[in-house]
């Protein structure tokens, strides 16, 4: 896996492109005067949800193994924490919301989970393929105590309202994996990269939901022959015929993969 | 609409010369349950209106007389209720307290409870004819399988009150303990003791009291932590386009249907301006803040482009 590289060549112009772009995103809103990204977890970040929210639904979360992701989780986690039946109120989006924290609050634990060593110190370069790679299986992995109920979330985020939000949480994680995995290059690959990256995510993430086999094997083999196919495309994403057609359908299997009838 | 036409006749020969008269001598003999009310606790006075006015629709009155004008508008069209509100909806009211009463998912589910468990604690404010409350315990019933959760409908107006325990007879829940009726002025619910309710709800209701801030701070009051304040109503539409049409609708239209139908053009006018003189969804947000309840997200939730409104309010624990 390790060639698989994606032009990782930063110039000068794209690296400050990406400085205004990062500023924008949430994660950094508070940081503005940070033009380099790399260190961008080093600040402390505003909390993702405000107080009660976040003290329902970090309760919640852990009724989900036994209630998936439903109405009574939410109450049995307001509940935990002295709450009411009725305070889940305070969740404009109902059992939306406890998906969207779950899916939050792992990409935000990615950077913490996943540390690259140095390459001074491992002495041999990671290439950036094997970094998504990583990250995209401990992203997976985080899925794991709660991988029987997935499937209700699926079901949850392709609901029409909820259908844009959850796309929009999914370019985030694809940010932030090729982020953390150390490409910083914006040009006209980042979409493609971005497109191609929440397909073979969003595809891996479907196929753990039936995956039976010890320690998700069957999972990492699937993830493994989906970058496959990424790289050999990779030598054609050049014509742009190619380009818009391959990020048509990855728009498009993402979601079918989110269950949407297309 | 056929077979109100008697009705609507007898209203207008009992009720015709009541309007007129209403600014002048500001009761009706079957409202003088509000006057009394009043005189024993006048209504503090808010900062904006120092010398004791307020709006009535785009009148400005004596604060005083609000109270007993508010209260002839609804017995004057408590029995065609329905109607009013299918005209100021363009119809869809009843989608929208289903709405708002599923959203709110009233009821103990006893899969997730002990047996022990009491049901909810439901307050409407405004209940009148017992629409909300109705909604609410069949909810809690047939979806939740609640058989404890109880409403209190509370309303200043004794017409609407009779016109929903008129109504209750044809539900389950006449005789049951689970349903009460309480004449009170949402600004002073001395009846109800703090922190005793689960759910408060308002629906079109809250832009007819006189101090709105006092209402919210005494749903504050009674309010459980944790508990929820509920309210929906009409609002600002945010495309100035339906915007537009809305408001040729609502002035030109329902006045006059107002006077077909209910033979009372005056009290569809004041509907009408006070919808229009309600704060914007963001300064009533506000407005729930300032009462000291957490807000869910951005604080309500539009309904058809912003006609109506959801908002909510929680009790921080
Ligand atoms: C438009 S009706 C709403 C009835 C019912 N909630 C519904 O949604 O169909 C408004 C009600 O507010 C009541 N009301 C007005 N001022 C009030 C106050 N200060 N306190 C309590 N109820 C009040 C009126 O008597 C009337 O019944």
């Amino acid at each position: 896996m390790g060639s698989w590289d994606l032009k990782p060549h930063p110039s000068m112009a794209t690296r400050s492109l990406l400085g205004s772009f990062r500023a924008t995103s949430s994660r950094l809103a508070a940081a503005p005067a940070c033009r380099r990204s790399f260190h961008s977890y080093e600040y402390t970040q505003p909390p993702p949800f405000p107080p009660t929210e976040s003290a329902i639904l970090s309760a919640a979360l852990s009724h989900v193994p036994d209630h998936g992701f439903t109405t009574a989780a939410l109450t049995l986690g307001a509940r935990d924490v002295g709450y009411l039946d009725v305070s889940t109120n305070i969740l404009p989006r109902g059992v939306f919301d406890l998906v969207n924290y779950h899916l939050v609050m792992q990409r935000l634990a990615l950077k913490d989970t996943v540390q690259f060593p140095a390459e001074a110190e491992s002495g041999k370069k990671l290439g950036t393929g094997a970094k998504v790679r990583t990250l995209i299986l401990a992203r997976l992995r985080a899925n794991e105590s709660i991988i029987h109920r997935w499937q209700e979330a699926l079901a949850i985020m392709a609901q029409p309202t909820y259908v844009p939000a959850s796309l929009a949480e999914l370019a985030r994680l694809a940010d932030e994996i090729w982020f953390l995995a150390g490409d910083t290059s914006v040009d006209t690959s980042w979409y493609t990269k971005r497109a191609s990256l929440s397909a073979i995510y969003s595809s891996s993430e479907v196929f753990m939901t039936q995956d039976t086999s010890q320690n998700f094997r069957d999972t990492e083999q699937f993830l493994d022959a989906r970058m496959e196919d990424v790289m050999k495309m990779g030598s054609i994403f050049g014509a742009l015929g190619e380009w818009t057609d391959y990020t048509a359908h990855s728009t498009i299997n993402v979601l079918r993969s989110k269950g949407v009838r297309i | 609409m056929n077979v109100q036409a008697p009705r609507i006749l007898l209203r207008r020969q009992l009720l015709g010369g009541v309007k007129r008269r209403a600014s002048r001598e500001p009761y009706r003999c079957f409202s003088c349950s509000v006057r009394d009310a009043q005189q024993q606790t006048p209504p503090p006075k808010s900062p904006q209106h120092a010398q004791g006015t307020t709006h009535f629709g785009f009148e400005t009155v004596a604060e005083a007389l609000k109270e007993q004008k508010v209260g002839a508008v609804f017995s004057s069209v408590a029995s065609s209720y329905d109607a009013m509100n299918d005209f100021m909806s363009l119809g869809i009211h009843r989608l929208w307290k289903d709405h708002f009463v599923r959203n709110l998912n009233p009821g103990r589910n006893p899969l997730t409870s002990s047996s022990s468990d009491q049901g909810w604690n439901i307050l409407d404010i405004a209940g009148g004819t017992g629409d909300i409350a109705f909604r609410m315990l069949d909810y809690a019933s047939t979806i939740n399988n609640d058989a404890h959760t109880k409403v209190t409908v509370a309303d200043i107006n004794p017409d609407m009150l009779a016109e929903g325990r008129k109504r209750a007879l044809s539900t389950p829940y006449a005789r049951s303990p689970r349903l009460k009726f309480v004449e009170a002025n949402a600004e002073t619910l001395d009846m109800i003791p703090d922190s005793s309710i689960d759910l408060y709800t308002v629906a079109f209701g809250i832009r007819n009291f006189t101090h709105k801030g006092t209402a919210l701070r005494e749903a504050y009051r009674v309010l459980k932590p944790g508990g929820v304040f509920a309210c929906l109503e009409f609002s600002k539409v945010n495309n100035p386009l339906f915007d537009a049409f809305y408001k040729r609708w609502s002035f030109g239209a329902i006045p006059l249907i107002g006077q077909v139908v209910a033979g009372d053009r005056d009290s569809y006018q004041y509907l009408v301006e006070s919808i229009e003189r309600f704060p914007s969804q963001t300064e009533f947000r506000d407005m729930i803040q300032d009462a000291g309840l957490l807000v869910p997200g951005q604080g309500w939730e539009d309904l058809t482009g912003g006609i109506a409104a959801i908002h909510k309010g929680v009790k921080p624990t």
